[in-house]
């Protein structure tokens, strides 16, 4: 891979614009902060993740709501204050809540399961300064089949303050 | 590419670069404490100390230990419970609500309203525990399959749904809040240079890399969360306020009290926030991210909903001399000329009156000023809940029965020791985790700053001084 770094997120925009037009393929663009816009000129697709979040809302919403019937109408009916056993409306707060736990746990564990995180994994950390104050763009190539001269001279010209080449461990 | 407006006025200020926002931010987690810092942390420690030594006493000796008495069965624990989760409300709002509004200015205070979420439900889960008086069968509230044949919770009641709202609320404010914190932690393990800092940020980094592919799904899922939120916060304190609400007690039994406890709560958590700002913007010296006009902004918001709740107190009285209900209007005269009309007065005075001195700007810019009014909306608050609970229970239908309620020392132990658990919380907080959001920060800050002349020799420097922090 080659790595071109830059100090300033318009400046990777618009190379990453350049490298895509003149056909290159990009491994990925590492940023300490979202650069809007860059994901969809990267050709990476809406996440599926606010689908995942609506199945689990509904996974909470059924299961609160069958446990909630069968806790007071099926399996012990009491009458309490002469109320009725089974009385929807007064399952409605629990419901909502129980629906929001599944989908924030639920999301926020396919988050990490998607981008394969967990606690204590070692970082493959492209440059350690993508988390401070740097933008790398890194472009896949291949050995004696990419034009490397050619790439360079976009990324300098796009204002690139470094350039430079990383072996794939894998 | 975010559009920067030339009218209005930076979010940041000091021309800071992304450099800048690292450094400033990361000062007190790479240094040794301030005196200020050890101050401010053994104070703290020792009002904890009240806090555990009077709810020990508690659980020992049993309610018996409060002022108590068989008329007004909820007075501090409650008022304290619901003063401390109406300040949690504060922290949602502002990275939920004005996240949903594209309102940037959250982005420098929201990280720590949501820490001051997260510690004030702590402070007010400890008051339901012991208010129970046997906090060993806490778990009773939850339907859990048990020896008595399966004796389920009632779910007609709002001290049941009271139990799913809050612990709801505290587990995924503390997602929310995590995961706005990961790539911030990642900032701190790519600078660590001690083993311990590398090895303890890069444990909870979980392999943050700054990917594009990983910031897109972030994205997505904050703004999920932010959506899930909102609705949460208010389900939170409507729930909290139907504890009262759907009782037959006079001055509880209205039905206004959902939406003037949401009202309540984000006017007692900016009076928080705005505490905790105002001298964090001094101690740790972030003037340039807490901007005048972020105060003032908060300042505007404490306004609009102190006068929310000013007339919700209004609306109060004339609902209940509406109503014709002799025992309803008794309540209400009862609570302003009553014997705790004291309490009324002062809830009335610090939270209709006192913030409508933010009608004018120079207060609204006025750090002193801030502090102040930020302490007197608390106290303020805290006899709204106070005059909510006790004048309502001390005179109930029977006069026979009716009753003064007095504090003992320990129940003011444990609400000054509450404080004491905050702080104590909030100030390792601030030891140890960045107390800006670093990575929002820095994706407000104008992108063309170093279109200047020097912009070479800047270059040049960062990285000189990048390549002694990294050895490379």
């Amino acid at each position: 891979m080659i790595l071109g770094v830059y100090d300033n997120p318009d400046k990777i925009y618009a190379a990453t614009k350049k490298l895509i037009n003149s056909g290159y393929s990009i491994e990925d663009v590492y940023s300490p902060f979202a650069i809007h816009g860059i994901d969809r000129l990267m050709g990476i697709k809406r996440s599926r993740l606010s689908v995942a979040a609506f199945l689990f809302a509904m996974t909470g919403l059924s299961l609160a709501v069958i446990f909630q019937v069968y806790v007071s109408k099926i399996d012990w009916p009491m009458i309490i204050g002469g109320k009725p056993n089974l009385h929807i409306p007064t399952y409605i707060p629990i419901t909502f809540e129980l629906s929001i736990l599944f989908t924030a746990f639920g999301m926020v564990a396919s988050f990490f399961i998607v981008n394969r995180m967990f606690w204590g994994k070692n970082a493959d950390i492209i440059d350690p300064r993508v988390t401070d104050d740097l933008f790398v763009v890194a472009v896949n190539i291949k050995e004696h089949k990419t034009d490397v001269q050619a790439l360079n001279q976009i990324l300098i010209e796009n204002g690139a303050i470094e350039v430079r080449e990383r072996i794939k461990e894998d | 590419m975010s559009y920067e407006s030339p009218i209005r006025d930076q979010l940041v200020t000091g021309g800071k670069t992304y450099r800048d926002v690292t450094r400033d931010i990361t000062r007190p987690l790479e240094n040794p404490p301030s005196k200020g810092w050890w101050i401010g942390f053994s104070l703290s420690t020792l009002v904890l100390a009240i806090w555990i030594a009077a709810t020990t006493y508690t659980v020992i000796v049993g309610l018996g230990a409060w002022g108590l008495n068989k008329t007004v069965g909820w007075a501090f624990d409650i008022t304290n419970f619901v003063f401390w989760v109406g300040i949690g409300h504060a922290g949602t709002l502002i990275s939920a609500v004005l996240l949903l509004f594209r309102q940037k200015w959250r982005m420098s205070i929201n990280r720590s309203a949501e820490a001051m979420t997260i510690f004030a439900v702590i402070c007010a889960a400890s008051f339901i525990l012991s208010h129970m008086g046997r906090p060993w069968v806490a778990y009773w509230p939850i339907p859990l399959p048990n020896a008595l044949g399966t004796l389920w919770v009632n779910f007609n009641s709002p001290l049941v749904w009271d139990v799913f709202a809050i612990s709801t609320y505290f587990s995924v404010s503390l997602v929310f809040w995590y995961i706005g914190l990961i790539p911030d932690i990642a900032t701190v393990r790519d600078r660590a240079t001690t083993k311990a800092r590398k090895f303890w940020y890069g444990l909870f980094a979980m392999g943050w890399n700054g990917s594009t592919r990983t910031w897109h799904r972030y994205e997505v899922i904050s703004l999920i969360l932010a959506g899930i939120s909102t609705p949460l916060v208010l389900s939170v304190h409507s729930i909290v306020s139907m504890d009262f609400a759907t009782s037959l007690v006079p001055g509880w039994h209205t039905t206004i009290f959902p939406p003037y406890f949401v009202a309540g709560a984000i006017f007692s958590g900016f009076g928080m926030v705005l505490t905790l700002l105002v001298i964090a913007r001094e101690v740790m010296n972030y003037k340039d991210y807490i901007t005048e006009a972020h105060l003032d902004a908060m300042a505007k918001i404490v306004m609009v909903t102190g006068t929310m709740v000013g007339m919700a107190y209004i609306t109060e009285f004339f609902v209940a001399a509406y109503s014709g209900v002799e025992y309803e209007q008794y309540a209400f005269l009862n609570r302003a000329f009553g014997p705790y009309w004291w309490s009324y007065w002062t809830m009335m005075s610090c939270n209709l009156i006192a913030p409508q001195v933010f009608w004018s700007a120079k207060a609204r810019k006025n750090p002193k000023v801030l502090f102040v009014m930020s302490i007197i909306v608390n106290i303020g608050m805290w006899f709204e809940r106070f005059v909510i609970i006790v004048t309502s229970l001390h005179r109930d239908f029977l006069p026979s029965s009716w009753a003064m309620y007095t504090p003992t020392v320990t129940e003011v132990s444990i609400l000054i020791g509450s404080f004491g658990l905050f702080f104590f919380l909030y100030f390792l907080f601030s030891k140890f985790l960045p107390s800006i959001n670093m990575a929002e920060v820095k994706s407000i800050i104008p992108t063309h700053h170093d279109d200047h002349g020097h912009a070479d020799h800047h270059h040049a420097h960062a990285t000189a001084e990048k390549g002694a922090v990294h050895g490379h």
